[in-house]
């Protein structure tokens, strides 16, 4: 009985230690699943945007289409006419 | 600053601060890309061409790039279709797809564009004009049609009408010669082109022109058929703030 006993014993000392290699082979995982998934670089952690001009520059370029020039009384006489052509 | 004339695009360069060959050479070469006149151009080749997709050339899909932006902002009045159907054409890098059938005019642009390329050559200060639509590097003064003058300090400057060529801006919204009240509408712009663009547009709105102008703070001078001469807000106010 004495034997049995302690064999039993042994038993369940060596599941108890199975079932905790275990869990903490999960957690360890588990951890650094999600550790990569939220540091690693390269991982797109939101919704991707297509490489190209900021949004602002090209409206900077189209304004420039729609913009006044800067004029100011003549002060001798024209070298030049505008007109239609 | 000496002054030289010479003629390209069917009308008459003056350019003064670069040298004539220089600027014979630009508009030769948008000339020979652009022209209606050349069957040989890319232009012609392109609006023969039975393909709805097509590879352009660089200067061509630069130059059709600016004609979409233009016909954006000005709600289709300047248009590379002439037909209001500019949104139907598509420009991916240099590669051009249009419905098949569906002729191009660039000149809406062009000349204007070969007007700010040759003026970009210009080392120190002068100024490049064709036809009268104007580009300047350093202040030069201006004759306006029906009488007096303007410094341009910086930009260009351009004038759209029927004085020298009758009826023939087309209205895309119509699809006929414009029957604007106005004979001669003179825009300054950031560059020969937004002037350009700016006076064809101002034009082609007839009564609204003005307003048009002002709105977007583009300085504008319009002649009436009459002979009467209105000016913009900005035109107006640049003149009296010196």
């Amino acid at each position: 009985m004495a034997a049995d006993s302690r064999i039993e014993r042994a038993r369940a000392r060596a599941r108890s230690a199975k079932a905790l290699i275990g869990a903490s082979t999960l957690l360890v995982f588990g951890v650094a699943f999600v550790g990569a998934k939220v540091h690693a670089p390269g991982h797109a952690k939101g919704k991707t945007s297509p490489l190209g001009a900021p949004k602002s520059f090209e409206r900077a370029v189209k304004r420039s289409i729609a913009q006044g020039g800067v004029i100011a009384p003549a002060v001798q006489p024209p070298p030049v006419a505008s007109a239609t052509s | 600053m000496t002054v030289h004339r010479l003629e390209a695009m069917g009308c008459e360069i003056v350019a003064a601060g670069i040298d004539p060959e220089t600027v014979a050479r630009v508009f030769e070469e948008w000339e020979d890309e652009f022209s209606l006149f050349r069957p040989g151009s890319e232009l012609c080749r392109v609006n023969r061409s039975p393909a709805e997709v097509l590879a352009v050339s660089p200067l061509f899909a630069r130059a059709l790039d600016v004609a979409l932006d233009v016909a954006e902002d000005t709600n289709g009045l300047v248009d590379p279709t002439l037909c209001g159907r500019w949104r139907e054409v598509r420009l991916v890098g240099r590669l051009l797809s249009r419905p098949a059938g569906l002729a191009l005019d660039l000149n809406g642009v062009v000349k204007s564009l070969a007007v700010d390329a040759a003026a970009e050559l210009i080392e120190g200060e002068g100024f490049v004009s064709a036809g009268g639509d104007i580009a300047v590097r350093g202040p030069v003064d201006v004759a306006l049609p029906g009488g007096g003058a303007i410094r341009v300090v910086a930009g260009g400057l351009a004038t759209s009408g029927t004085a020298s060529r009758g009826r023939h801006l087309v209205d895309p919204r119509t699809g006929e010669p414009s029957d604007s009240l106005w004979e001669q509408v003179t825009a300054s712009g950031s560059s020969c082109l937004a002037a350009d663009v700016a006076a064809k547009a101002a034009f082609l709105l007839g009564p609204d022109g003005p307003a048009w102008l002002d709105e977007r703070e583009i300085p504008g001078r319009f002649v009436a058929l009459a002979g009467d001469v209105v000016e913009s807000r900005l035109w107006t106010g640049a003149l009296a703030c010196i």
